[in-house]
């Protein structure tokens, strides 16, 4: 005979709490791991810095973090960080609405298909330092010229990844509303947008990594002021401590934005689209 | 009242890459349903359907032939049960049902409430559909169909994903709402004894899309799947569907 152990409120309580304590401490257990990465590679630099080469050639951490708080309360440092950040938003956001555009002729059009699947592996494998180049040729140095190689650059990530979002659409669903007799307009932002979400704010995501570098590049050669502007600068006068320390508050930067936008879209879409 | 007039029906499917054949899913469908009575459509896998029910709903064009779906002269408005729920993941339960809805007001939203309840889910209706059963999520698409007040149901299938229980009070929801409404029905099955349980009348498709026998079932309601009257006339459908399969192998062998 089959017996069923008897299980009481105040043991499902207990069981879960523990449950409960197990998972924190896990989660502790990887934070701590994760500062303990960042430890070693601060180390690492170290190590570098003082020994394998020099602290002129390799600027040791500290002063690194020295030069960046100097940067960051010079008036200088809004000016440039904001024509940076302009040109990539400007950039994408460009990318965004052609791609978006793009991506629906090769959802839905062979012809476009084929046409622009040979431009995207053109785009793509072509060194983004000659696009840069090509870029101070064409425009000369102005803002124009980063905003649009940005958006030349980013174009295809977010397009092939519409055009892959629009395609994986489930057939079923579209079935379902044309039954209940749903227009097309309702079915495209009932439909169509929400399911493609996921796949092309993937593509937004990896564009917006590859503008940014885009960007700080095409600065580099072709831009009278910006982030990279001033890494060029620092170049030329051997501030290895001042390129470094634009270099990792650009990367800050990035950070910030990456978690504030996209992490957060991606938070509130978890679990609603599977 | 509603109608659904079907006149030498014929569904060719041409030859694709992957299967290089026509495909006759139906080959001259005749039949009418008038008035609120439930008709289910019985057949084997091949039978055509699903083909015959997406015409009607107008989501699949004929081949050759005619449907009229039509309420007092003017073409009907038409509510789908799929043999899969077909929510929209990234809408709540109520949202689901607000979607098929043309109007977004107060009363479309009572109404929702309301057919949500009839299913016994209106506790859930701010969750997402992956946060339901397979069971309660096809309970979302018969209040569903219901919220759009069609003339004409269409339910294809709606409980073969299911399992025995789950599909068993899956029926008993379905026969409550449709008491209340009283809506023309249309229900594909293979299951005779769904068939039985639900309909007022069978019409058995055999494999090519070609009507075999069209059975009334005069039983009162609500119907239970072990009562002696239902079982008896499920026998009855049995013995004429194993008629059927003879004489498609019959013929399958004379041919």
């Amino acid at each position: 005979m089959l017996t069923v152990p008897s299980v009481t409120p105040d043991a499902i309580s207990e069981l879960s709490a523990r449950e409960m304590r197990r998972a924190m401490a896990r989660r502790w257990l990887f934070r701590f791991s994760v500062l303990i990465g960042w430890v070693a590679f601060i180390v690492v630099w170290y190590f570098f810095s003082r020994v394998v080469f020099n602290p002129r050639q390799l600027p040791e951490p500290h002063v690194v973090a020295a030069e960046s708080w100097t940067i960051i309360t010079e008036q200088d440092f809004r000016t440039h960080m904001q024509a940076s950040l302009f040109r990539v938003l400007a950039g994408f956001l460009l990318a965004a609405v052609v791609s978006c555009g793009l991506g629906w002729l090769i959802a839905y059009n062979a012809w476009w298909r084929t046409l622009l699947r040979t431009i995207v592996q053109f785009t793509v494998s072509t060194p983004i330092v000659a696009l840069a180049i090509l870029t101070l040729v064409v425009f000369g140095v102005s803002s124009l010229g980063p905003v649009i190689t940005t958006a030349v650059v980013a174009t295809p990530y977010i397009m092939m990844n519409v055009a892959q979002g629009l395609t994986g659409v489930d057939r079923r669903l579209i079935v379902m509303s044309e039954s209940f007799g749903r227009t097309r307009s309702q079915i495209i932002t009932g439909v169509l947008l929400p399911s493609s979400l996921i796949s092309v704010l993937a593509g937004a995501r990896l564009a917006f990594a590859v503008a940014w570098r885009m960007e700080l590049l095409t600065e580099i050669f072709a831009a009278s002021e910006g982030v990279g502007f001033q890494i060029r600068r620092s170049f030329e006068s051997y501030d290895v401590r001042g390129m470094i320390a634009w270099t990792v508050l650009y990367i800050a930067v990035m950070l910030i934005f990456e978690n504030l936008v996209f992490r957060q879209i991606e938070r509130r879409l978890q679990g609603r689209t599977a | 009242m509603a109608t659904v007039l079907i006149e030498n029906l014929t569904k060719i499917y041409p030859p694709t890459i992957t299967y290089p054949h026509r495909v006759q899913a139906l080959g001259g469908v005749n039949m009418s349903v008038t008035g609120n009575v439930f008709v289910a459509v019985l057949g084997p896998s091949g039978s055509g359907k699903t083909t015959l029910l997406n015409i009607v709903a107008g989501v699949e064009t004929p081949t050759s032939g005619s449907v009229r779906a039509v309420q007092d002269g003017v073409p009907a408005q038409v509510g789908y049960v799929f043999q899969e729920p077909r929510l929209l993941p990234w809408r709540t339960v109520l949202n689901n049902m607000l979607y098929v809805q043309d109007r977004k007001s107060d009363r479309s939203r009572r109404e929702a409430e309301f057919y949500l309840t009839m299913v016994g889910l209106n506790e859930v209706a701010h969750l997402y559909p992956s946060q339901l059963s397979a069971g309660m999520q096809q309970r979302v698409g018969i209040a569903r169909a219901f919220l759009v007040n069609p003339d004409i149901l269409l339910m294809d299938e709606p409980f073969s994903h299911m399992d025995a229980l789950t599909g068993r009070s899956l029926r008993e929801y379905l026969q409550r709402v449709w008491l209340h409404t009283r809506k023309t029905a249309l229900f594909v099955t293979h299951d005779v004894s769904e068939a039985v349980e639900l309909a007022d009348r069978i019409v058995m498709l055999r494999p090519g899309g070609v009507v075999f026998d069209d059975i009334p079932v005069n039983l009162p309601r609500p119907r239970h799947p072990d009562d002696p009257a239902v079982r008896a006339v499920e026998g009855e459908v049995l013995r004429r569907f194993d008629s059927m399969e003879a004489a498609v192998r019959f013929g399958a062998q004379a041919g």
